[in-house]
């Protein structure tokens, strides 16, 4: 009779983890996407583009497993509700990636010179953020060894922190970028603006959902 | 063959059966988490179990097969008619085992505790009438058991907090692992040597007072504590960390990406070039290796393995608490009854004094000795390898309250389940946030296999008492 051994039941942590390695590569490909984006080719844009829808559905056939496979049974160390919290907003990143990459496939984007740093600063800064927030979720092993406390809990305190100082900049930039678009000598059409109106929009919320991510794991550190 | 004699073997025979049942199935519980976490061998293991459980069985097991023989059942009510006693003893046994076959069969998690105790006083209640059963020492049992899980959870859940505490969120795990380690060792050995001799070991007719007993407990636990000590001192500890690490993560991440695209091209390319490749990748991923080794991840990670390593030793020491209390609790499940019958094929009736003989004591022992040899050491494999999440700080918190929740039931004489001990423990630990991931209804189960069990090894144990009259009437009393 193994009824200690059925006590255990199966741990949805490390197909989160994989959910999360999922959205990397979703903004993986985002990154491709960008590379390509100053030859300024839509077919080859729009092909990547393709690629990333690909990439985000496998990331939603994960999260769809997970949801499918945590019984209401399931105790674990954190809040039931708080791990779907986590897993959806990790969802929403990869829409947002996928989002993005479709707006870029749409219309080849008016390289405005001044901006075009600035866009890919935004950019990686964002991405920057993301990957501060997946290595946040890869600690989550370590935290449940330490059961979310002591020096890992430290470690992702700190991480956290970074992420939102990440987010931070990201905003200033995407300031930046919304002050030139509605000065008075920027001459775009009106779809050119909207484009790169929400090109920037899309690009701080990748940032602002890590964050949050960042955000949901610091509320269930235990920290004196 | 006398009728007498009939009834001595068929006793002896199932009884030994049943022995060999509990050693087959249920030590698995203690020895498993060791084999998992690779703290014994398979051999090893199997090894300290038998030594164990033999002695749980054979020093304390006297006081729950004294509950189990005339603790259940007023049995002086028989003393007309002792034959309808042992029958019904034998009946019992016998319904006890077809039940648990049918049980392990099905996968319930059922426990032999509650089957045995179901069908003595299930044959008790219809052939003695309501007066023969012993309603309040069966509702004590009953009591015992939906409180001894809780126990256990509770002082599982006590000492895990102060695990975490004090080790799991210190800022120096080791350190504060290395400081802590005598008073966990002291810990054990005091209740251990507490529990064990309190009210006597009867068959080393060892009796000491209340304030010896502590005397002798507190020098056990002082002397394990001090040998403990110096091998604890010698763990290397890793200097202090940076409360702030300057680390960049990012970078981690970068050089495994350039690693992964070089990776790309060293497949798809030949000759210099690939050479060239495969040259590169392995620098980007040694250095990959080297900035993760000189930020704090891997060393971190490290420090909670080198505390697991050192709580092994205490999880070993803590399964095998759970093992010789489970010998000392469960041997009366197959001997208790045994004891009854051949007691009343000797005397004509049970006498209110006499104690469980040693010889059947360790009768008890051999057979789950025998069960643990034949086949308990395969489901100690398969147990160890389904439950290596309990890992060496979890395991030992776990067993730890079990194990002294199970023993100082089995010195009250009340016959528990070890399993649905355990599983309080583990659920204990959970509640502390210390656990990934438990299956709840598991709790469900176990309800429910109580509330059928009780009945169904009832009703079964009289559905064999009649069959057994039949039978026993067909052959014996022409």
């Amino acid at each position: 009779m193994l009824t200690i051994a059925r006590l255990f039941g199966k741990s949805p942590f490390s197909p989160l983890q994989t959910h999360m390695k999922r959205v990397g590569n979703c903004i993986e490909k985002l990154t491709d996407i960008f590379d390509a984006l100053p030859k300024g080719d839509l077919g080859r844009i729009g092909k990547l583009a393709k690629e990333l829808s690909n990439l985000e559905h496998e990331a939603d056939l994960t999260k769809n497993d997970i949801r499918n496979h945590l019984p209401k049974n399931l105790f674990l160390p954190i809040d039931r509700s708080h791990f779907l919290d986590i897993l959806s907003t990790q969802d929403h990143i990869a829409d947002k990636a996928e989002e993005i990459g479709l707006l870029l496939s749409f219309r080849a984007l008016d390289m405005e010179d001044d901006l075009k740093d600035l866009l890919k600063e935004l950019y990686q800064k964002s991405a920057e953020t993301f990957w501060q927030a997946k290595t946040i979720i890869e600690e989550l092993d370590e935290l449940i060894e330490s059961s979310f406390g002591g020096l890992g809990a430290e470690k992702v305190k700190n991480m956290v922190e970074q992420t939102a100082y990440l987010e931070h900049e990201v905003s200033e930039i995407q300031r930046k970028i919304l002050q030139n678009l509605l000065s008075e000598t920027r001459n775009l059409s009106i779809q050119g603006f909207y484009l790169w109106e929400s090109l920037t929009k899309e690009l701080g919320s990748i940032a602002e959902l890590s964050e949050g991510l960042a955000n949901k794991i610091r509320v269930i550190l235990e920290l004196k | 063959m006398e009728l007498q004699s009939f009834f001595e073997f068929l006793v002896l025979t199932v009884g030994f059966y049943m022995a060999w049942n509990i050693g087959a199935n249920d030590v698995s519980n203690a020895m498993g988490t060791s084999v998992g976490s690779g703290a014994l061998t398979l051999r090893k293991a199997v090894f300290l179990a038998a030594i164990l459980e033999f002695g749980g069985a054979f020093f304390v097991g006297s006081n729950v097969s004294d509950t189990m023989q005339r603790g259940l059942i007023d049995t002086t009510l028989f003393v007309n008619d002792p034959n309808l006693l042992i029958m019904g003893m034998c009946s019992a046994l016998l319904a006890t085992g077809i039940w648990l076959q049918i049980a392990s069969y099905c996968g319930w998690p059922v426990s032999t505790t509650h089957a045995i105790v179901g069908a003595i006083s299930g044959f008790g209640l219809i052939i003695g009438g309501s007066d023969a059963v012993r309603w309040e020492e069966l509702l004590t049992i009953v009591f015992s058991w939906i409180a001894s899980p809780l126990i256990s959870a509770l002082i599982s859940y006590l000492i895990f907090s102060v695990l975490q505490r004090k080790i799991l969120y210190a800022l120096n795990p080791i350190e504060s692992t290395k400081k802590l380690y005598p008073f966990f060792v002291f810990t054990v050995f005091f209740v251990f040597s507490l529990v064990l001799l309190f009210k006597g070991l009867e068959n080393l007719n060892l009796d000491f007072s209340l304030s010896q007993v502590i005397l002798i407990a507190f020098g056990v636990g002082g002397i394990a504590a001090g040998v403990s000590y110096f091998p604890v001192r010698n763990v290397k500890t890793p200097g202090t960390y940076p409360q702030c690490p300057s680390l960049r993560p990012q970078n981690i991440v970068s050089l495994e990406k350039a690693a992964k695209h070089l990776q790309r091209v060293q497949s798809s390319s030949f000759e210099e070039v690939h050479d060239k490749v495969s040259n590169l990748l392995d620098q980007v991923s040694s250095l990959a290796q080297k900035i993760k080794k000189e930020t704090n991840f891997s060393e971190k990670a490290s420090d909670y393995k080198t505390v697991e390593k050192m709580f092994v030793y205490l999880q070993i020491f803590s399964a095998c608490f759970v093992a010789f209390a489970h010998g000392a609790n469960d041997v009366a499940n197959a001997i208790g009854p045994v004891a009854a019958v051949l007691d009343l094929v000797k005397n004509g009736s049970i006498s209110q004094t006499s104690v469980v003989p040693s010889w059947l004591l360790a009768f008890g022992g051999f057979g789950i000795v025998v069960g643990l040899a034949t086949w308990g050491w395969r489901v100690i494999e398969t147990i160890g390898k389904k439950i290596t999440e309990l890992t060496p700080t979890r395991g030992f918190c776990a067993e730890f309250g079990a194990a002294t929740t199970i023993l100082i039931a089995s010195k009250m004489g009340l016959p528990i389940s070890t399993t649905h001990c355990l599983v309080g423990a583990v659920l204990g630990i959970g509640f502390a946030r210390g656990m990934k991931a438990l299956n709840l209804g598991m709790i469900r189960e176990i309800i429910l296999s109580w509330v059928i069990t009780i009945p169904a090894s009832a009703i079964m144990s009289i559905g064999v008492f009649y069959v057994l009259k039949l039978f026993v009437m067909e052959f014996f009393t022409s």
